[in-house]
């Protein structure tokens, strides 16, 4: 049996309802900002640490390396250096035999050097060695000169060869622009990659080459008519298998490096795993900040439900009062009162935000939805996020605590 | 259950004012000097505004004296914490109000429950005896109807449980009558005296209605926040 509903219980119904509402939209916001945020910078790192290189000498800016062969050696001179890849990435228009044209992210590589930057999970992908005919790119490379025999092989992207059906032993023409007559014809040796069953149409059409192929094919080599001599975009660094996990030796390493090379930028990945992880921490600091908006709104939207709901109950205070219950009994009912409204709301945003995430991943653009999938959710993030809230009901309830005390108890029995 | 032995209540000189110093300044009481003994029944008479309820409030220590002391076996009481007044009040006073009071949102149980559960009681303790009180005034049929669901003599009757259910030695009823046909009246009445003869309790009761006085054995009258008369039958 339960007293039926007035119109004034309803009202205080939905205020807290509303209430709830609104604190679990507070709490929505950081349980998505946060977890997605967080589960994409894990990813990242997770990426960073599954890689088989330590170092990486790079240009400034957008500005590439010179003499990448030649610094390749330099590199390997140095005791502790068991590989350094030089590496060049552009994009070129790849024709094959079934007279399809698509653009391709082609990467000249140096075979030998490339295998040793590949993680434990990346190098599952990869043919190992790769048949790329010269595995030191020093034939056609010939000291710089480019007129060395050329191995005219390439490894095409998994997702590239099923899409449009390239078989082993076939040929495609690579090409510089969509003008294939500019282009020239290689054997294709070889896939790598995830397949496409796996990756989705989110997988990007791939090709490797041999990096002085790549070079010479995009302008990217010494010749008559270039003025960037022997270019590449990064080489990554691999030190010996013995000083992979001694930071001291990496830093040496790094300090080698910089010395040789005085114009380049030395970058450790545990100084990028580093950066990486600060400026997580940075964004989830401004996350909460953002969120603590919302949230400050909802806790006033509480502060004033528990006000009007004292103001409502003024004869119940006063009546309890009277009969002896003492006004820390009634502030605890209040606070109570306070802490449910909160601990409900914060539990319904818990709720939402994981159904947010999980419709972003679902139904959201594909790049949302990538790092929607991503997202971690943390149970001790959670939790804390809760009792936060919930702790600051206290806060909230203030006001309410203070009407309440305030109640003359022979003003509300009149 | 029993609470804490049954006060020897005194005031001496009691007076109460309200907003004093200021044009709209009231004298409810002036300089009572009164003496109510461990277990005495009182009935409070008087025209409407003469100091009746001002009187209970202070002798429930829902008020302070603005001049003279209230004791309770000797121990002055009446300006003591605010605190240390709601702890007495739930120890030791039973308040019955004409307009019973009863929480809207609370079983007639529930209602009961209150003051015991206020003082701490386990939960099967306060429900044993929530239960025992409402067989005593004849609702335990309706013990878990909410008071809008019961008749004003019903009301007044979970009142009057709740009232007694810490077992205080000071009952108070303002006008416990006043909105109770004479039917009512008579059972809420019979049911006030049997419960203040069980616990030995004094009981000091508030009204306008002679009928209702006579069955005290001292009454008062009050006069302009005096007492005008106090008679003692034999």
């Amino acid at each position: 049996m339960s007293p039926a509903r007035s119109p004034t219980a309803r009202h205080a119904r939905w205020q807290s309802v509303l209430t709830v509402a609104a604190l679990a939209a507070a709490v929505a916001l950081p349980v998505v900002l946060v977890s997605v945020g967080g589960g994409v910078a894990g990813h990242e790192l997770a990426s960073l640490e599954q890689t088989g290189y330590q170092l990486v000498v790079s240009a400034e800016g957008l500005h590439g390396i010179e003499d990448a062969h030649a610094d390749e050696a330099k590199i390997l001179a140095l005791p502790e250096v068991a590989a350094a890849a030089p590496i060049l990435s552009v994009a070129v228009d790849v024709f094959n035999e079934s007279g399809n044209v698509s653009p391709v992210l082609a990467e000249g590589v140096v075979p030998a050097q490339f295998s040793p930057t590949l993680g434990p999970t990346e190098a599952g992908l990869f043919p190992s060695p790769l048949p790329l005919g010269d595995p030191n790119d020093s034939a056609r490379y010939d000291n710089g000169s480019y007129a060395g025999r050329a191995t005219l092989d390439v490894l095409l992207s998994s997702t590239y060869a099923s899409r449009f059906h390239v078989q082993l032993g076939q040929q495609v023409v690579v090409s510089p622009t969509i003008n294939a007559s500019l282009g020239v014809r290689y054997n294709v040796t070889g896939f790598f990659g995830t397949p496409l069953s796996l990756v989705q149409p989110s997988g990007a059409f791939a090709a490797i080459l041999l990096l002085s192929n790549l070079q010479v094919l995009t302008g990217y080599a010494t010749g008559p008519h270039t003025v960037v001599p022997d270019g590449a975009d990064t080489i990554e660094v691999v030190v010996s298998p013995s000083a992979a996990d001694r930071s001291s030796v990496i830093d040496t390493v790094a300090r080698e490096l910089q010395a040789l090379f005085p114009a380049y930028t030395v970058t450790t990945l545990s100084s990028e795993a580093s950066q990486l992880q600060t400026a997580a921490g940075v964004l989830t600091g401004f996350y909460l900040a953002l969120s603590s908006v919302g949230l400050t709104v909802g806790l006033l939207f509480l502060a004033l439900v528990l006000v009007r709901r004292v103001e409502r109950e003024r004869r119940s205070i006063g009546i309890r009062r009277a009969l002896g219950v003492p006004s820390r009994s009634i502030a605890g009912g209040i606070l109570q009162d306070g802490a449910v409204l909160a601990a409900e709301g914060a539990v319904a945003g818990v709720a939402g935000g994981y159904l947010v995430v999980q419709g972003l991943a679902r139904w959201a653009s594909a790049a949302v939805q990538e790092a929607a999938r991503l997202a971690v959710f943390q149970p001790p993030f959670l939790a804390e996020l809760v009792a936060a809230v919930v702790a600051l009901s206290a806060v909230a309830s203030i006001a309410a605590v203070r009407a309440a005390a305030r109640l003359d108890i022979l003003e509300e029995l009149r | 259950m029993n609470g804490p032995p049954v006060p020897t209540v005194e005031l001496r000189g009691v007076s109460r004012t309200y907003a004093p110093g200021r044009p709209e300044q009231v004298q409810a009481l002036r300089r009572i000097d009164l003496t109510l003994p461990a277990g005495s029944f009182v009935s409070v008479q008087g025209p409407s505004g003469c100091g009746k309820t001002t009187l209970l409030n202070l002798l429930g220590l829902l008020d302070t004296p603005t001049e003279g002391e209230l004791r309770w076996d000797r121990t002055p009481v009446g300006l003591r914490s605010d605190r240390e007044r709601s702890r007495l009040r739930l120890e030791s006073v039973g308040f019955i109000f004409q307009r019973f009071y009863l929480l809207p949102t609370l079983t007639a149980a529930e209602n009961v429950e209150l003051p015991m559960r206020a003082l701490g009681l386990a939960r099967v303790s306060r429900r044993t005896r929530a239960t025992e009180l409402l067989r005593e005034v004849g609702l335990e049929a309706r013990a878990h109807a909410y008071p809008h669901q019961l008749s004003g003599g019903e009301e007044q009757r979970v009142a009057i449980a709740r009232a007694v259910a810490n077992g205080p030695g000071l009952l108070l009823a303002d006008e416990p009558t006043g909105e109770l046909d004479s039917g009512s009246a008579g059972v809420v009445l019979d049911l006030l005296g049997r419960v203040r003869q069980a616990r030995s309790a004094t009981l000091v009761l508030v009204t306008h209605n002679p009928e209702v006085a006579a069955r005290a054995s001292r009454h008062l009258t009050l006069r302009d926040g005096q007492v005008v008369a106090d008679r003692t039958e034999a």
